[in-house]
């Protein structure tokens, strides 16, 4: 901020000519009393208005009371005659800042400190300013549509090698007829590539085979559908579409399975291969295949040996693929 | 009587009726079976069918490498069978469906 104390008193004291009321007015500046100093200057200009001291006085003066028009308008209507001074470019440096005007504050304040060097106001202001109008450049650099251009350009420049590479496949030909022996042996390599790409979808779709059995189980009219687990309970696979909860019922079956499983071991009646629990609504038909459990779904009443019968192909596909 | 006309048909090895905690009722074994085991096992296994699928009627056939066992929830008890493995496995479930 504007020092209130001892800005104006050293040129009041250099001005051998100094006036009353500019004295008195640097005290009202000084004490906060801005209004009143307006007053004072305002009426002694009125009998001196040459006097330069006071007009600056009185620039100073609005701009602490925040009319910066019109503290730059009296400013600038001193500055032919009080261009010099160190206070004048200062406080013109402050009013552009205040303002909003960069440039000229920053050549206000690079004008004061001209005049003076060690002037901190001035300095401030250029550090506080400065940095802002190179980022505002920088700003002005990113938003150039330049460079953009210079990419866009470069993109639309990409297809040519494309172009002279389409150009060098149309005339591969020729060699190829020449040489008719390689063109025959061409083909070769492209089957083991389409080799290579059927490898990962073996590996998508493990349980293919087991989609026509399974099919052909699931067009008995009595069979509701069908899934494939595992004995800890995890759903392989699914041909029950209908049913939203097949996981927990996955999870129910292994459980009973490995709850039979466990007290035939105990009996020594040796493993369970397969059962059939009835429900009032619906038989549940469950098939061990390994590590995995084939279960189908049937309406109540169905002859569970027709089940196992077109049952049996599936499982031998499953242990075919999952052991 | 159901056990004994259960166990009449060949290759059943035994039949018996028990409570819901594995108690035998009643039970007819050839000899070198436990019908206790055999009972805690229908027990046991029907206990976990009902917490499992959520049902209280219901029966079940379990097919092991040696042997068939039935068993079937009935309202005098659990009633279970065990057979041979080559036993007329459609015959004892309609025997079992009709006593039952």
């Amino acid at each position: 901020m504007i020092k209130r104390g001892d800005d104006m008193s050293d040129e009041l004291a250099m001005d051998s000519g100094a006036l009353i009321f500019a004295t008195l007015a640097d005290v009202y500046l000084s004490s906060g009393m801005v209004d009143e100093a307006i007053s004072i200057l305002k009426d002694g200009l009125s009998r001196n208005p040459t006097y330069t001291l006071a007009k600056l006085m009185l620039g100073r003066a609005y701009y602490m009371k925040g009319d910066i028009k019109e503290a730059v308008k009296i400013l600038e209507g001193i500055y032919d005659d009080a261009g010099g001074s160190e206070n004048t470019n200062l406080y013109l440096g402050h009013c552009y800042k205040k303002l909003g005007e960069v440039d000229k504050a920053i050549k206000y304040y690079e004008l004061t400190c001209k005049i003076n060097p060690e002037n901190k106001e001035a300095k401030q202001g250029l550090e506080v300013l400065k940095p802002k109008s190179v980022k505002v450049e920088k700003v002005k650099i990113e938003k150039s549509p330049e460079p953009v251009k210079i990419e866009e350009i470069k993109v639309e420049k990409m297809p040519e090698p494309i172009m002279v590479e389409k150009v060098k496949v149309e005339k591969a030909p020729e060699p190829v007829k020449i040489e008719e022996a390689k063109v025959e042996k061409m083909p070769e390599p492209a089957k083991i590539e389409m080799e290579k790409v059927e490898e990962p979808l073996e590996f998508e779709i493990p349980l293919e085979p087991l989609r026509k059995p399974v099919n052909r189980l699931l067009s008995i009219k009595a069979v509701k559908g069908a899934f494939i687990c595992s004995k800890d309970g995890l759903l392989i696979e699914n041909y029950y579409k209908d049913r939203t909860d097949i996981e927990e019922i996955c999870a129910m079956i292994a459980a009973i399975h490995n709850e039979v499983e466990e007290s035939f071991k105990y009996l020594n009646e040796g493993c369970v291969d397969k059962f059939t629990i009835e429900k009032e609504d619906e038989t549940v038909c469950v098939i061990t295949a390994g590590a995995s459990l084939f279960t189908v779904v049937t309406q109540s009443g169905t002859n569970p040996g027709l089940v196992f019968v077109y049952a049996r192909k599936i499982i031998d596909e499953i242990m075919g693929v999952l052991g | 009587m159901k056990v004994d006309e259960i166990t009449k048909i060949p290759k059943v090895l035994g039949a018996g009726l028990a409570t819901d905690d594995g108690f035998i009722i009643e039970s007819k074994f050839i000899v070198g079976y436990d019908p206790e085991k055999f009972s805690s096992m229908a027990a046991q296994i029907m206990k976990r069918i009902k917490k499992c699928l959520n049902i209280e009627k219901t029966s079940a056939i379990f097919y092991a490498s040696n042997s068939v066992f039935f068993v079937k929830n009935t309202e005098e008890g659990i009633f279970f069978v065990i057979c041979k493995k080559d036993a007329n496995i459609g015959l004892v479930k309609i025997n079992i469906d009709r006593k039952t």
